[in-house]
């Protein structure tokens, strides 16, 4: 096992430095120039030159790379071209609220996700069935962004949350309303995948044999469902659960401005659209590594939980 | 079991709401406004930064020698108590108050003053809108509270100019040792609030000035602060925007988007408020050195054919006026008795005129003159799409085809260097006559911002004429007169005329916005609760 692992995390430096060539190049090609932000729209060509030789922007792209591949490596992330934070002290300060909101989300929405998939396997056919997987489809096909501008609504018309910001951390009063709403609406992305996956997969887990001979030994309901044919149908559903952190952080990308949540999608955006190429790197490399991360956590779970595939490889 | 488990959830989602609500009661603290905006500043530096987004928050932050009245027409003292200038219209000289502290404790002195200008205009160094300083040959301070401001040749806009964010004047000292930093992780400023933290993208905290009592006199309170902490909180989303400040989670913003006026409006819990003068013209430019517009009166066809009316109600929900000059009648130096005909909403002058040309309407629904159809090509901003598609739809309706090329704010300055455009949009803030015009349509600003590409001498006769007046009189007379004959050349159609409008919550007490560079809020000395 140790050594799948090492293979895997060979395999993942790969991966990362392939986002860290594509996120310059594709940095590259986008026109904001950060330069000309700063100056203005009635700033004079002597002064943006200024600017970019100051900002160390006047020099070939292909040593900018280089130079900032090498000091990537030796794990300096360098400076906002834009204020001169520190990036990785930036990103340090974003991730905090970004994970917060991520496991919100995931608390609630995998928890009901299940047993909404349980629900509609046991009852399979019938109308809660039909109900749940409408409600899946639903929050599948529903942007997030339009989720969210409808609970600001409400919001603001009841006064009944905080709409934007963050209030402090997850355990006081203050932190746990403010993030109501955005893990609400970001964790509404993850149900409907994981409700339907869990449903197919309980359902063919029902008419497996061992099911069938726990049953015949007089084992409960409640004992069947849940040690013996949940257990075996978690495996895909952990996988998928896996994937869809993805997923989920691209929604919070979305989510993140919409609420003004100051987290990692945030920081992304706003420094893609200043042009701040550090910045963006830097959150592009945490959101990448962070992906890898969980699939490997997934992979190592899928072991653990079915000692078949490791001996399988 | 799957039942209970979802009962049992239920009951824990109720919990958890409950307890949100009974929290979401407190939102604001006693002495604290909270103010919403879109976006954030690169840095609040004045020298480093051009944006609105630094300018208001510099303004509460620290002092510019002088001010402006609320209609921007008169200089008002503010760190300078009183000032000369010399016959020959070059040398300043700034008598400064001497009760001034900076946030620090440090006093404030004319020394400050000289290391200000002389960061800001250092040659080569990463600073911005050096421009506005005038030709400056020596900023010296032969006492501690006496400031010699010498120029190479004489500027009559410089008043004026100074009461720009670019010259609040810094702690010099701080800035040397702050490298990069200075204006990112600490201000240290001689304004009504005092710089607490910045969280970039997410929120600045002011803290009240104590002992601040040098503000102006004319402009409102003189000082100290009402207010104990302001907060400018960033709320990159419109519709949260607007949402906040309904809820009462922000007390006043000034990016409410147009959509959102009526609401408010309707609102007894909402005011919306303008400053006096604040002025920001949208236009059409025409490149006079383009086939057909070098032609005046083919310039004249194409500027009745665009009705800027239904623009400003249409587009803007009636929140913006339509513009027919160049810059607002309200500004300082404009001529009351500019012929404005020529921009005025009127598609039947555009046929006489296209006829009176020798331009015969073709099969196409389009004019053409010598078998060639009367096309042009339209550059504009991305975020202004709807007004381009107005206009565009106006000048089809008229009988002139337009290719619309709309770009990123980051990429069109490079566009506009280019020759291969008729018509281009944007728009412009300024303080007064001379302000619009030194900008945009002299010779030597030829590709850019003269992207007109207006090469008279007439023009850069009367520009070095207003300039060079060394009294109000005759620095009234030339841009009057520049102002006349640049209307009558019809180098632009003006399309709006857009203020600054801040709406505010049921906690913030009325006040009188301010209108310079569109930082609404001012020095926050206004500021009151309810």
């Amino acid at each position: 096992m140790i050594a799948r692992l090492l293979r895997r995390a060979g395999i993942s430096l790969i991966v990362l430095a392939g986002v860290l060539l594509i996120g310059f190049l594709m940095l590259q090609v986008i026109p904001a120039d950060p330069a000309v932000a700063i100056a203005g729209p009635q700033g004079t060509d002597d002064e943006i030159e200024a600017i970019r030789r100051h900002l160390g922007l006047d020099q070939p792209i292909l040593l900018q790379f280089v130079w900032y591949i090498s000091r990537v490596v030796t794990g300096d992330m360098g400076q906002s071209v834009i204020n001169n934070a520190s990036v990785s002290a930036e990103l340090l300060r974003a991730a905090g609220p970004t994970i917060e909101l991520m496991c919100a989300a995931m608390i609630w929405a995998v928890p009901t996700a299940l047993a909404l998939g349980i629900l509609a396997a046991l009852r399979r056919g019938g109308i809660v069935d039909r109900l749940v997987m409408a409600v899946s489809v639903m929050g599948v096909s529903v942007p997030v962004f339009w989720v969210g501008l409808l609970m600001i609504q409400f919001a603001a018309r009841t006064r009944a949350f905080p709409i934007q910001g963050r209030g402090g951390p997850l355990w006081t009063a203050e932190g746990l309303s403010h993030i109501l709403l955005p893990a609400t609406a970001l964790g509404l992305i993850l149900v409907g995948p994981v409700a339907r996956m869990t449903r197919t997969t309980l359902s063919d887990a029902l008419h497996a044999d061992h099911v069938r001979t726990a049953r015949a030994k007089g084992a409960s309901e409640l004992r069947v469902v849940l040690n013996h044919a949940l257990r075996t149908a978690l495996l895909p559903i952990i996988t998928l659960v896996g994937l869809q952190v993805g997923t989920l952080m691209g929604g919070a990308v979305v989510t993140e401005t919409i609420f003004s949540w100051p987290g990692v999608g945030r920081l992304a955006v706003g420094s893609i659209i200043t042009g701040d190429y550090p910045m963006a790197q830097g959150a592009i490399i945490f959101l990448a590594s962070a992906f890898i991360l969980v699939n490997i956590t997934v992979d190592v779970l899928n072991e653990l939980a079915d000692p078949r595939i490791g001996s399988r490889s | 079991m799957s039942l209970s488990r979802t009962s049992s959830l239920a009951r824990l989602a109720g919990s958890v709401a409950l307890a949100a609500i009974t929290a979401a009661g407190a939102a604001q603290a006693e002495g604290t406004v909270t103010i919403g905006r879109t976006s954030d500043a690169d840095r609040y530096d004045p020298q480093r930064s051009s944006a609105l987004a630094a300018a208001e928050v510099l303004y509460m932050m620290g002092d510019t020698l002088v001010t402006l009245s609320h209609d921007l027409k008169t200089v008002e003292p503010a760190l300078a108590e009183s000032w000369e200038l010399s016959d020959d219209g070059l040398t300043y000289t700034f008598h400064l108050r001497k009760d001034v502290t900076y946030c620090d404790g440090k006093a404030f002195t004319a020394k400050d003053v000289v290391g200000s200008m002389e960061r800001w205009l250092t040659p080569e160094g990463p600073y911005v809108s050096a421009w506005k300083a005038g030709t400056v040959d020596s900023v010296t301070a032969p006492d501690d509270y006496t400031v010699v401001y010498k120029l190479k040749s004489p500027s009559s806009g410089l008043l004026y100019q100074m009461a720009q964010f670019n010259f609040i004047i810094i702690d010099p000292e701080q800035a040397a040792s702050l490298g990069d930093d200075f204006g990112v992780k600490a201000f240290n400023g001689t304004g009504a609030y005092c710089f607490e933290s910045w969280t970039p993208n997410d929120s600045l905290v002011l803290k009240k000035h104590e002992g601040y009592a040098w503000g102006t006199a004319a402009l409102g309170n003189t000082g100290p602060a009402k207010l104990d902490e302001v907060v400018w909180k960033i709320i990159p989303e419109e519709a949260t925007l607007v949402a906040s400040l309904q809820a009462g989670e922000i007390d006043g913003t000034y990016a409410l988007p147009a959509w959102a006026f009526a609401q408010f409006e309707a609102d007894p819990g909402f005011k919306l408020i303008q400053p006096v003068a604040s002025f920001r013209t949208h236009y059409v430019g025409m490149k006079v050195t383009r086939p057909f517009m070098q032609d005046i009166k083919v310039r004249e066809a194409v500027s009745h054919a665009i009705d800027q009316g239904a623009i400003a109600d249409a587009i803007f929900f009636g929140t913006v006026k339509p513009a027919e000059a160049y810059y607002s009648e309200d500004a300082l130096d404009f001529d009351p008795s500019t012929d404005l005909a020529p921009f005025a909403y009127d598609p039947d002058k555009t046929k006489a005129l296209l006829e009176e040309e020798g331009f015969t309407m073709g099969s196409d629904g389009f004019w053409q003159k010598d078998g060639e159809k009367l096309a042009l090509t339209y550059y504009g901003f991305n975020t202004s799409r709807e007004q381009a598609e107005a206009i565009q739809g106006d000048l089809r309706k008229a009988g002139i085809d337009l290719n619309v090329e709309l770009y990123d704010s980051t990429a069109i300055w490079a566009k506009l260097r280019e020759q291969t455009y008729d018509l281009y949009q944007m728009d412009y803030p300024y303080l007064n006559a001379g302000d619009a015009l030194n900008l945009y349509f002299s010779s030597d600003s030829i590709p850019s911002p003269n992207r007109m590409m207006w090469d008279d001498a007439e023009t850069d006769k009367l520009l070095a004429e207003g300039n060079s007046a060394v009294n109000d009189e005759a620095r009234a007379k030339a841009f009057m007169a520049l102002g006349k004959h640049l209307h009558e050349s019809i180098l632009w159609k003006p399309l709006l005329l857009e203020k600054p409008t801040v709406a505010i919550g049921p906690r913030l007490k009325e006040f009188q916005p301010a209108g310079i560079s569109g930082a609404a809020f001012g020095t926050g000395l206004n500021l009151e609760l309810n």
